[in-house]
Formats: structure tokens, sequence, C-alpha cells
């Protein structure tokens, strides 16, 4: 069976990032009958129906996200695209900008039409510097053209597209460390509520959404939201692009409808593990969600599926850990990576992660201790829920499920037995 | 009004208030750190979490506010455990050098630590090291192991003085508080950084190592530096000490007041407190030839005797006061009674210290603590003929030093050289006493009680906080006792139950 491709659709197509080239291939075609033969409300009646969650993590319903924004307000209201693409194992929203950057200014046009927004800003990660670039040039050809600018195809609807360099710190992909980084601040968390709906960038209405999420919108508008739900579940509509990496025969960016099962991907889309080697682990959706077993992977890849089995779907970042691997040497590399970056605001994230770092070289540098198992599981409890922003849940929970379910492995390591 | 439950209980409590006010309200204490009630929360350090019933995670007290019907439980088991969580994660990053810390005795982290931390021990790493000594004002150190990065001071360095001069730099458990660059905090309020720096990271140059800080008595008193008449506590050894000791006052902290000048005092007053304790007068001398100590009942009687003279002779107009604007309601009331009402004909001049800047925040351009209080009684500085004003005087009083800072002290070395008996009320040694007869000691504002009127025109009572130094006496009792021996004890009396 051949999946219909949505966002990945004509990548075989030669310099797809070019303007001209989008356009013969239907291009802002969505935004022409979105401006020209629909209403704001319209657009999102269709985006509501669409049941898109949210593809940057936290898997929200981006028609309902858009619907908090008050519509009557003296205030200006923006939106931020979430480009900071910082999870380990994801680069979808890389993938989209590289090959196909007018799709995602497609989509934000129509969002911001759809919401009543006349500035967007792409904060898009420091790393990226090359796609910056290639967004870049996109966003003066969009302008050239009238998509972007005064008055876009005379409806008397302006917009401004700016794009924002991040300065490389993982929590600047939280959306309100995001807006302060913007705003030209240290990318520090805010305290919600407020919600950045109603208090957002520079105190104003603001919508935050992930790239691939806005990239979904064109193919909405053209085909309405019933058709797109049909492409992945009643719920949880349209395709998902899965970034996988790790022992893999086939590693890269798979576009497959919602709920497609994580085994399927695994061992068909992407040939399974690398030769001679046998599955051991995979983390699901990017470092943050909880690692899953061998045994647990039959499993509809979907946001209440995953969550169903205590972990998430987030980015749908497929991360492949197989056989050869120690689990000691993947808990390292997790905690290492939340205690580098927790932002530091907060105390349970800042110290909590500091000590499982420590704790976790120890055992790694074979002075561990059985206690210290408990103890860093009573730690991670200890930072669970009583954080400011989600990060110190997220480095909790996948700490605490690598310790749950191998903790045998683990004791083995202590022990000093293979 | 709303109604709340806290831990069980119903409250009817204002509207627009958070939880952690709320409480407070109450009388509950809930635990925090980086909340400071003049700044915006900032919610980091953790320390409040409460829950809300029907709300499935634990809520920060010091930014949630309370709703009509809202259930709360501030010291549960799940609350207790969220706490000790906490503070088990800032004492693992936290020396344990409270033996030589300044604020060790008034630590936030300490308190709650001894109340709130008894649990078994986990930490088995090495602590974090990190630069235990950085300059970062004239006044200020910085230790940055100790701090647990609230943020108190960048918030009040950003929304208070609007300077900015602190920031946080790199993340995680590394992040630490610094300077920029080798740009030192120069503004007039960097001291407030130490009161509300709620662990020992901040400390004070001026009190670091000087004294433990709970042998030290704090009382509140009102600060004479300029018109704003700040609230201020004033921390001293009190008598029981054993120890031998140089000075009685170690240092001075604010003391809020929210119609005056909120939590901050600048640090002119703060660090203004020399005063008391050094170069003070601490007995009445005469001057005979050389200066020789009298009693007060010597001085009373003899200068008693100089004014009933001057009066039988009805040569009152021979009587000079020079008045500062540095003293209490009650004694301009008594100054207005002896010589206005009693001594008519005598005359008053007033000089207060010279006016200075102001900062645009607290610090005013008037630099006495009681100009408007003087006023009232008819004591207002006006420039005067001074060589005319000490012309055929024979008695001339002057309370204070202040007239030094508008005239030389060879020109009043001149133009009192002609008059009988000069008399000083001081609290300090000048350069002036070697001009006259009489110098007595007066107390100084930590020693009386009183009330000055402030810039705003608020009346503020203060109670004496420290005992006169010596054999100092305040104005008040010295022109009372004088009265008495003056022969317009009758009509003093009289005035001033009038008045």
């Amino acid at each position: 069976m051949i999946e219909e491709k949505l966002i990945t659709k004509n990548l075989e197509v030669e310099n797809l990032y070019k303007i001209e080239i989008y356009q013969k291939y239907n291009g802002y075609q969505a935004l022409k009958k979105a401006l020209l033969q629909m209403t704001p409300n319209q657009i999102l009646e269709e985006v509501k129906k669409a049941n898109l969650r949210g593809r940057g993590g936290a898997g929200f319903p981006a028609g309902v996200k858009w619907s908090f924004v008050p519509k009557h307000t003296n205030k200006p209201k923006y939106l931020c695209v979430n480009a900071d693409e910082g999870e380990p194992g994801t680069f979808k929203d890389r993938f989209i900008m590289t090959n196909n950057p007018h799709l995602l200014i497609e989509g934000i046009i129509i969002t911001c039409y759809c919401v009543g927004i006349h500035t967007a800003y792409i904060y898009i990660r420091g790393e990226y510097e090359h796609v910056a670039q290639r967004l870049e040039g996109a966003v003066q050809e969009a302008y050239q053209n009238n998509y972007l600018g005064k008055n876009i195809l005379n409806t008397g609807f302006s917009l401004n597209l700016y794009i924002h360099r991040g300065a490389g710190a993982y929590i600047c992909g939280e959306e309100t460390a995001l807006l302060e980084s913007l705003e030209g601040k240290r990318g520090h968390p805010r305290l919600k509520p407020p919600f950045p709906a109603s208090v957002g960038l520079y105190k104003c209405p603001t919508v935050i959404n992930n790239v691939e999420t806005l990239s979904n919108i064109p193919v909405i508008v053209l085909k309405g939201g019933e058709w797109f739900v049909k492409k992945g579940l009643p719920k949880d509509g349209g395709t998902r692009l899965f970034s996988i990496s790790g022992s893999i025969k086939n590693p890269g960016i798979y576009e497959l409808p919602t709920g497609t099962n994580l085994k399927d991907i695994i061992f068909n889309y992407a040939g399974g593990l690398k030769e001679g080697r046998e599955l051991k682990a995979v983390i699901p959706g990017g470092l943050s969600a909880p690692i899953l077993k061998a045994d647990e992977i039959d499993i509809p890849m979907d946001c209440e599926s995953i969550m169903n089995i205590n972990s998430m779907l987030g980015s749908s970042a497929i991360i492949v850990i197989d056989n050869e691997t120690p689990i000691i040497h993947v808990l390292k590399i997790i905690v290492n990576f939340y205690a580098h970056e927790s932002c530091g605001q907060c105390t349970p994230c800042r110290n909590g992660t500091w000590w499982m770092k420590n704790i976790v070289k120890r055992i790694y540098e074979g002075h561990g201790k059985l206690r210290d198992i408990d103890n860093l599981l009573r730690i991670a409890d200890n930072i669970y829920g009583k954080t400011l922003c989600p990060m110190g849940d997220a480095a909790s929970m996948a700490v605490q499920a690598v310790l749950e379910k191998f903790r045998e492995e683990i004791e083995n390591y202590i022990q000093g037995r293979k | 009004m709303i109604e709340i439950k806290l831990n069980g209980k119903k409250h009817k409590i204002k509207e627009n208030l958070t939880i952690l006010e709320a409480a407070k309200q109450v009388g509950v204490e809930i635990p925090h750190l980086c909340y400071h009630p003049a700044l915006e929360p900032e919610g980091s350090c953790r320390m409040c979490l409460v829950e809300i019933k029907g709300v499935p995670k634990l809520q920060l007290a010091c930014s949630t506010q309370v709703k009509d019907g809202m259930e709360i439980e501030t010291d549960n088991q799940r609350v207790r455990e969220a706490r000790e969580a906490v503070l088990e994660f800032l004492l693992a990053s936290h020396p344990l050098d409270c033996p030589i810390c300044d604020k060790a005795g008034e630590c936030k982290l300490q308190d709650y630590y001894y109340k709130y931390g008894l649990f078994e021990d986990y930490f088995e790493e090495e602590k974090p090291k990190r630069c235990k000594l950085v300059r970062i004002a004239p006044n200020l150190i910085l230790d940055q192991e100790r701090c647990i990065l609230c943020t108190r001071c960048v918030r009040f360095l950003k929304e208070i003085t609007k300077t900015e001069e602190l920031g946080v730099f790199n993340r995680g458990n590394e992040s630490f508080i610094s300077i920029y660059e080798q740009e030192l905090i120069e503004n007039n309020y960097s001291g407030n950084l130490v009161d509300i720096c709620p662990v020992g990271a901040i400390t004070d140059v001026d009190f670091r190592f000087k004294m433990r800080n709970w042998f030290l008595e704090k009382k509140k008193t009102i600060c004479p530096i300029c018109s704003r008449g700040c609230n201020i506590n004033i921390h001293f050894l009190p008598n029981s000490f054993p120890f031998k000791k140089d000075k009685r006052v170690f240092r001075i902290t604010s003391e809020s007041n929210p119609k005056i000048n909120g939590f901050w005092i600048c640090n002119l007053g703060r660090y203004n407190y020399h005063y008391i304790d050094n170069d003070r007068i601490l007995i009445p001398l005469k001057k005979d030839r050389e200066l020789k100590e009298i009693s007060w009942k010597e001085f009373y009687e003899q200068v008693g005797n100089k004014i009933k003279v001057l009066i039988q002779r009805k040569r009152e107009e021979r009587i000079g006061v020079i008045v500062n604007l540095s003293l209490t309601n009650e004694e301009y009331e008594v100054l207005n009674v002896f010589f206005n009402q009693c001594l008519v004909g005598s005359e008053i001049a007033v000089f207060g210290r010279k006016k200075g800047k102001s900062d645009g925040f607290l610090l005013t351009e008037e630099r006495n603590p009681n100009t408007k209080g003087a006023k009232k009684f008819g004591f207002i500085e006006k420039k005067i003929d001074i060589k005319n004003f000490f012309n055929k005087k024979e008695l001339v009083i002057l309370f204070g030093n202040e007239i030094i800072e508008h005239y030389s002290i060879q020109l009043l070395s001149e133009i009192l050289s002609n008059v009988k008996t000069k008399i000083l009320i001081a609290t300090t040694k000048g350069t002036l006493i070697n001009l006259f007869d009489y110098i007595l000691p007066s107390t100084v504002v930590p020693e009386k009680e009183g009330s000055f009127t402030n810039c705003q025109g608020i009346i503020q009572k203060f109670k004496r906080v420290l005992e006169p130094l010596g054999k100092s006496k305040s104005e008040l009792e010295i022109l009372t006792s004088l009265a008495q021996k003056s022969g317009i004890w009758k009509s003093f009396l009289l005035e001033r139950r009038i008045s």
C-alpha cells in the first residue's frame, strides 16, 4: 500500500524550494483559495474539523489553540513559528524547511489570515544556519510575489514575516522561553497562566505553532478538514513525519498516516535494525518520551495510544536502540542532555538534573552502588510535577522509564556483571 | 470578599490576593525564597508549592490568585514532601559554611531547613565549587556558591532601580549571578540587595565579619538623613552584651512602610550611623580658659540666672537663638513657647543642612528630617544678615553645628567674639567647639522620642531606641530644665498647656 503524502509530496521534484517550481506544482493555490474564497471563520472550522494536533511535542489541537486568541483586541497579535527543533532525534522540521520552505510559508500566511495576525516570526534554532538561509531566500521570493507584505493578492490583508535565529538552547523550544528569547531576553520559561494566546510576545496575544503543524494547513484548506482526518485517525488527523534514527538500516524521514504501527515503521518502512543487531528498546517521540522495551512496540503511533502505555508521541522522533548498546550509556546520554540544557531557572530541574548526572557518571565509571538506583528514582520523582516548565517532567519521566524498565541490567552493571 | 478554605478552616478574605498573601493575612506561613512582595513573582524557587483541591499539580502560592470557594492545603503530606524535595535540591548545591556566614541566624534557607528539613540525607556527590568573593559593588560582595539563584537581586535592579547591573550567566546548575564585565553596581540603593538576599550570597562590606547578628538587637526608628523619613531598623549591641565593645550600632536596615519608603532605604541612610557612636560630645563643658566639665545643674543655674537678669533688665532682644531643622515636633513646640512666648523679643534664626541632589527616588533635595515640622511652629530658614543678627547679643544659644555649612569659621569667630555668653547644644564635636563658652551634649535621633513631619506631611512618631550616650540629653529636656531656672517657669507651663 502506498500512503498518500501531504507534506513530502512532490519531493522528488528538483528545486522545489524555489517559488516558481513550488507554484508549478500547485503551490500557493491554498493561499489563493483561503484569501479569495474563504472567511477566517471558515478556515478555523476546517482546521478544527481536521483534528490537527500539534506536531511539536505536546500534541495540542491547533484549531482549538487558535480559537483561544481574543477576536477583538486593540493589541497586535503575533504568530511565532517554533522551528527550534531541539528535541534529540528530531529532524523533520529541518527537512520541511530545507526541501519545501514555501509550504511552511503558505501555511503561515493562511494561519495569520485566519487568526487576524499581521506579524509573524519564525524562531529557528541557531545551528540551522543553512536552513535559515534557504528560508530567508524563500521569504524574499514570497515578498516579491506579493504573498507577503502589504495588500496580499489585492485582498487588503497584510503580513510581515521575519526569521529569528536562536542561540542554541534547548529550552527555547519551550514556547514561553521562545517568546522571551525572541524579545531579546534570556531564554527562561514564563509562569503560566497567563497563556501566550492572551499574553504572549510583547505581552500581546500570540499563536505558537510548530513547523510541521503549519505545513499541514495548505492541504487542509485545499481538501477540507474531513478529508484530512481520514488521512489519519478520527481524533488525530493527517500524516506525521517520523524521524527515524539510531541502529536502523534506513534512517531518515518517513511520512506515514498517524496511527501507523511502530513495529511496522521500524521493520517494514525503515528496513529493520542494522545487520546482525536485535531490537532492545525504542524511544518513540524524541528523547523526552519514556523509553519502550522491544516487546512494547506493537502499538499505533498516535498521541493517545502512546500515552496509554505511559510514553508520548512527542515530536514523532523514533530512536532505535539495539542489543549491543549498554542501557547505562543511554541513561548517561539522557541525564547529560538534561543537565546541560536545564535553563537553571527553577530549583528542582536545575539541581535535580545536575545531581542525576553526577550519580549516573559515577555509576558509568564503575563506582555505582545499588542504592543509587533508588536514589535516582527518588530524585526523578522529586523533580516531577514541581518544575516551572515541562522540561523537568520530561527529564524525570525519561530517567524513570529507563531505570524501571532496565533495572536488572543496571544492577548487573553496578555489580560488575555483564 | 470571597471565602476560601485554608487547611480545612474557612476564611473570608479580599479578592485579588495571591494564595501566599491571603495565607499571610490569616496567619498561615507559606515558605518562600524567590517571592518578594515588592517584586514581580518569579516562581523559580518552588518552595511555595501548595495543593489546591481539584487541580492535579501542586500550584505556586506566590503567583496563583485565590478564587471564591478555593480549598487550599499548605501543610499536608504531599506539600511537605514537595517542600522537602526543593530544600534537598537547594542544599545539594549550597555550601555548609554557616559557621562563618554573616547571614547565619537570619538566613531563610537555614530557617526553613530547621523547620522543614528533618529528613534523611541522600547526597553523596561533591558540591559544586564556585567563586566565593566577587566584588559586585564598592559596598557589596557576592558569594556565588551560597547563591540559590532566586534572582531577587536581579529583579530588584531591573524593577526597582531600573539600572540592571546584575544578570544571570551560564545555565543549568552552572548558572551564576554576576555583574557585566567590570561594571560595579554604583546606584544609591545597592545596600538593599543585602536585605533582600534570602541567604548569605550578598554581604555588606561594612558589616562582613564584624558581629554575629544574633547578638544584635533590632529596633525601629526614622532615618534623619533627608526629609523622606524612611523607616529604618537600627541593629545594636544591647547593654547585656557581656564583652567589651567599641560601638553600639553595627548596621542599619530598612523597615517597610508602604506609604513612605516601601521596602527600601538609600545607601546614604544605610551607612550613615557612625554619627551615633563616633565623635560624640559626652559631658557638659564650660570654657574657663580651657574646657572643663560642669554638671547639668550648674549649667542650668548659671545660664538660667543670665536669662533671668536679661528679663529683669527687659533686654530679651539681647538673646539670640539659632535653630537647626533636625529637632522633633515636640522640641519645636517647646522652642516656640520658650523663646517666642516667654522670652518675647528674643531673636531666632534657622539654619539647616544645605540642600543636596534628589536621586529621583527616596532621597530628597531637602536634607533635614523635620523642615515641615519646624515650619509649622514658625521656624523657617531665611537669608539673614548674620553680622547684624549677632550685633549687641549678650546670650546666644546654638542648636547643632549646621551653621558651619553656611558661614566660614573665621567669620563666625569674628562675630561671636563680642557675645558675652555663647552656648552650643550639639551631638558631635566639631570646629565650632572652640568658639563657645558652654558646650552641651544633646542626644541623637535614635536616643530621643518624638515625631518628625516628612516631606509628604506625614507625622511619624518614633521611640527611644538607644540610651543617651554619656551625659547627653535631648533638647526637650534641656529646654524644660532651663525654663525652670530662668524665671519663666510659670508662663512656660501656662503656654505649654494652651498650645
